[in-house]
């Protein structure tokens, strides 16, 4: 479960090292947000000049599979203390979800150690990666093309998504809607092309 | 707006975006389930959403993509399809990358 989150975290921070933007976008993101492909949609999407609110929608809509996480994990939090009730959301991302869910029928107090456990250790090796690409980016010769990482990220995390064929008519009509909005000032055709393909998803597995 | 700035509000908003959505259920509807059509429609957002980055990065950026980049991304892509793993789709595109550049 650790492995995909270095090189994603060492990729972000490289991307940022590299971008015009300011590295404290880098530290800002990794611990507000606290989730990779939202964090580098915002970087990427900024430092290619799109509007405040293509770049906010963007990184909003990556992030609506938290509603998911949130409504599976009530019932388990509902028994817990109020503090971790409040401090246990921020470290639910992907793995946390994908680990702590098969503990959830443990006693509260030992699911609530290893929730913990597991959350503060993904939290240390995130920012621990994302400040390692953030120092090292600088000294990386340019004819490396680090920087290509990033398409390459999003590619991974693409064919990662479309796990069954109403994903992959997602994709393609997202792809393809934001393909013709690309005259769209400010990006929003990302937007436009998002929704398409959620509803073309929808539609197709209806069928 | 400076680029700098736009990052900046931006992060801020989808940081305390994220921690609402999830926050959500576990504080607000706690006895409250997601309407099964949001829950479909969720499953949908991951591919939409990286097919739509993946079209708006690659076509309507500045930078010139040129063949090696198109052959890096479809290395990586049919990797990742037959592996589903982030840092294989990593190590195979930049080495197609590096090696079509050595080469040409």
């Amino acid at each position: 479960m650790l492995v995909p989150v270095v090189p994603f975290a060492l990729v972000l921070g490289l991307a940022i090292a590299e971008s015009p933007l300011p590295n404290l976008v880098g530290w800002l993101g990794s611990s507000l947000i606290f989730g990779g492909s939202a964090q580098l949609t915002v970087v990427t999407l900024s430092t290619e000049g799109a509007g405040l609110a293509a770049v906010v929608a963007a990184g909003l809509v990556v992030q609506t599979r938290h509603f998911m996480y949130s409504a599976a994990f009530a019932p388990v939090f509902a028994g817990q203390p109020s503090w971790f009730r409040w401090l246990g959301p921020y470290f639910l991302i992907d793995q946390q979800f994908a680990l702590t869910s098969l503990r959830v029928d443990d006693p509260p107090d030992s699911f609530r150690r290893y929730y913990l456990t597991v959350g503060l250790a993904f939290w240390v090796v995130w920012q621990a990666t994302v400040a390692l690409g953030l120092v090292v980016g600088p000294v990386v010769p340019g004819e490396w093309s680090l920087d290509f990482a990033v398409p390459l990220l999003f590619v991974g995390l693409l064919t990662a998504a479309i796990d069954s064929r109403p994903a992959l008519v997602a994709a393609v009509a997202a792809g393809a809607v934001t393909w013709a909005t690309l005259g769209v000032p400010n990006r929003l055709g990302i937007v436009l092309g998002a929704f398409a393909g959620i509803a073309a998803g929808v539609g197709a597995s209806r069928r | 707006m400076t680029l700098s700035v736009v990052a900046l509000v931006a992060t801020v908003a989808v940081g305390i975006g994220t921690y609402a959505m999830r926050s959500s259920f576990i504080h607000a509807l706690a006895d409250r389930d997601l309407p099964p059509a949001v829950r479909e429609a969720l499953r949908y957002v991951a591919p939409s959403v990286m097919a739509a980055l993946v079209v708006s990065l690659g076509f309507g950026g500045s930078a010139g993509v040129g063949w090696a980049e198109i052959a890096a991304l479809s290395v990586g892509g049919v990797v990742g399809w037959r592996t589903r793993s982030l840092p294989l789709v990593l190590v195979a595109g930049m080495a197609t990358l590096w090696a079509l550049r050595a080469a040409l």
